[in-house]
């Protein structure tokens, strides 16, 4: 399977969800998605496109767009491209579906991602701290406002 | 994990402090007699938070940081971080500067493979292997260490090459090494083949099998070793892994036997990596010609864009998200470590052993708890 082939049947199965398709290279694509789609297209990865192997979820806190970014990296154990596939969320309200019914490696990647940019992974099926003490929860360390640990940031979210 | 017991059951926390892993991470068991019923774990006791480190340093100040996330695989880690901003500068080392990085990766490899396997053969009670391995393993370090002038961390890569060439003399100092080291490797691999209580420790205890290891997102030897042939150098080969004649070694049992396997015989592709390297090295200059990049680059700006790079750890697959806005310090670094994955797949895999097994199956996985922490 190449980029062009994967994209196309992406967009051809989603073509309300699926914007800003781009191939960068031979080995790598990338594609924003709608936020409420982001469950479905991973099955369709996993299921039609062999993508069986997921690499990483993060978050980019775009912070004069006031807005944040999941971002999920999705590769195959059988082809060598890696999918990189956008969520946008708006930093006021920041909720996503959660994929850990998908990919079962997903549940540590989410937990991370919600302790440190407050990103909250709906449907989690146990969605708390990770790698911070228990008592930094609402401190976001990677957020870009964050001002060290006394200070909080975005603490009326929890 | 829930708190109520049923009377016959009982809770061990092995950690923090346990030699059964380097490094401090918590591991709850819900026994039954000696059966494993329920399994959990909690890490973060060393999170260094490399990642909102890495956006308040130049990239050249970040080079020194990525060391640190596991000091075993330093210039591994190294790799991953330049290569992603070589990427996003558009400039690629010449060929010199990427036999050398393929030199020092496989010279990794072998070091942790060999560290590995004796940290692996002390917690099942096997000591003197630790011992072997580590003479071994000293011998190795000495080769890193005449090249890059340190033994752990080493800030030797830069962009768009390396820091200096290769001294004086060093195939001729490499070549016996090796030579010594491939006897040695038959040696271990006699041992475990004729020791029985190794054995009967081993053989069949925490199998994964290849459906399992691929939802659960593993990578590297413990994947290797259930039959899938997953390699980044031959998958998505980078640096000069193209030139460069190497079998994937994979073997089917996918047992705590099979993974110390799986890194013997890679121990064995890496000498005969190494041996084609220095045969094949080409003179020539170690950065690219006429351009501003050096030993000593200055604050430099890199354009904006994003790129994920991805480098076969000793461990499996390691990964970089790097994205630029322009600046001199990148505006966000996600390290995809190998370990965590496999670290997040150990409970399902230990539930349903005895609780002697644990100690096994989480060795022979060659963790490396620092990593998984960032």
């Amino acid at each position: 399977m190449d980029v062009a082939e994967i994209l196309k049947s992406l967009t051809g199965a989603f073509p309300e969800a699926i914007s800003e398709k781009t191939a960068e290279s031979e080995i790598r694509a990338r594609a924003y998605v709608d936020r409420e789609k982001v469950k479905k297209v991973c099955q369709y990865l996993k299921g039609s496109l062999q993508f069986d192997h997921l690499c990483s979820v993060c978050g980019v806190d775009y912070i004069k767009r006031n807005e944040f970014e999941v971002v999920y990296h999705i590769a195959s154990y059988n082809h060598p491209v890696v999918l990189t596939l956008k969520v946008r969320l708006p930093r006021e309200n920041p909720e996503i579906e959660s994929i850990v019914s998908v990919y079962w490696n997903a549940n540590w990647y989410e937990r991370e991602t919600y302790e440190l940019f407050g990103i909250l992974f709906k449907n989690h099926p146990n969605l708390k701290p990770l790698v911070l003490p228990e008592d930094m929860l609402g401190e976001w360390p990677l957020r870009k406002d964050y001002e060290g640990f006394p200070n909080k940031t975005a603490r009326n979210l929890v | 994990m829930e708190e109520k017991l049923e009377p016959d059951e009982m809770i061990v926390h092995l950690g923090p402090q346990h030699p059964m892993q380097p490094g401090p991470f918590r591991l709850n068991l819900r026994l039954k007699g000696e059966t494993v019923v329920d399994a959990d774990i909690e890490l973060g006791f060393i999170h260094k938070g490399i990642e909102k480190i890495l956006e308040n340093k130049t990239y050249l100040q970040g080079i020194t940081i990525v060391d640190r996330i596991c000091y075993l695989v330093a210039l591994v880690n190294e790799e991953c971080f330049v290569g992603c901003t070589e990427k996003l500068l558009g400039i690629e080392p010449p060929e010199r500067s990427q036999y050398i990085r393929v030199i020092l990766d496989e010279l990794t490899r072998i070091q942790s493979h060999l560290l590995g396997m004796g940290e692996f053969g002390e917690f099942i009670g096997f000591v003197s292997m630790f011992m072997y391995t580590i003479r071994e393993r000293e011998e190795v370090l000495s080769l890193i260490d005449m090249i890059t002038g340190a033994r752990i961390t080493h800030s030797y890569l830069k962009f768009g090459g390396v820091r200096d060439d290769l001294p004086e003399g060093f195939k001729e100092k490499a070549i016996p090494v090796l030579n010594n080291l491939k006897k040695s490797v038959d040696d271990f691999e006699e041992m475990f083949h004729t020791d029985r209580i190794y054995r009967e420790r081993t053989v069949g205890v925490g199998v994964l099998t290849a459906d399992v290891a691929k939802n659960l997102g593993v990578s590297g030897p413990p994947l290797r070793a259930t039959g899938v042939p997953f390699d980044i150098r031959k998958n998505e080969p980078y640096l000069v892994y193209k030139d460069l004649d190497f079998k994937v070694c994979t073997e089917t049992a996918g047992d705590c036997f099979a993974r110390v396997q799986v890194r013997l015989d890679e121990i064995r592709e890496s000498i005969y990596i190494l041996e084609q390297c220095f045969d094949q090295i080409p003179s020539g200059p170690l950065f690219p010609e006429g351009s501003l990049y050096g030993r000593r680059t200055p604050v430099m700006r890199v354009p904006a864009g994003e790129v994920f790079y991805r480098v076969e750890d000793p461990r499996g697959e390691m990964g970089m998200y790097m994205i630029s806005d322009g600046s001199d310090k990148p505006y966000r670094v996600k390290i995809r470590g190998p370990y965590y994955p496999t670290l997040q797949a150990l409970p399902p895999l230990i539930i349903g052993t005895t609780v002697a097994d644990v100690a096994a199956i989480s060795g022979s996985m060659d963790g490396c708890t620092s990593e998984a922490d960032r």
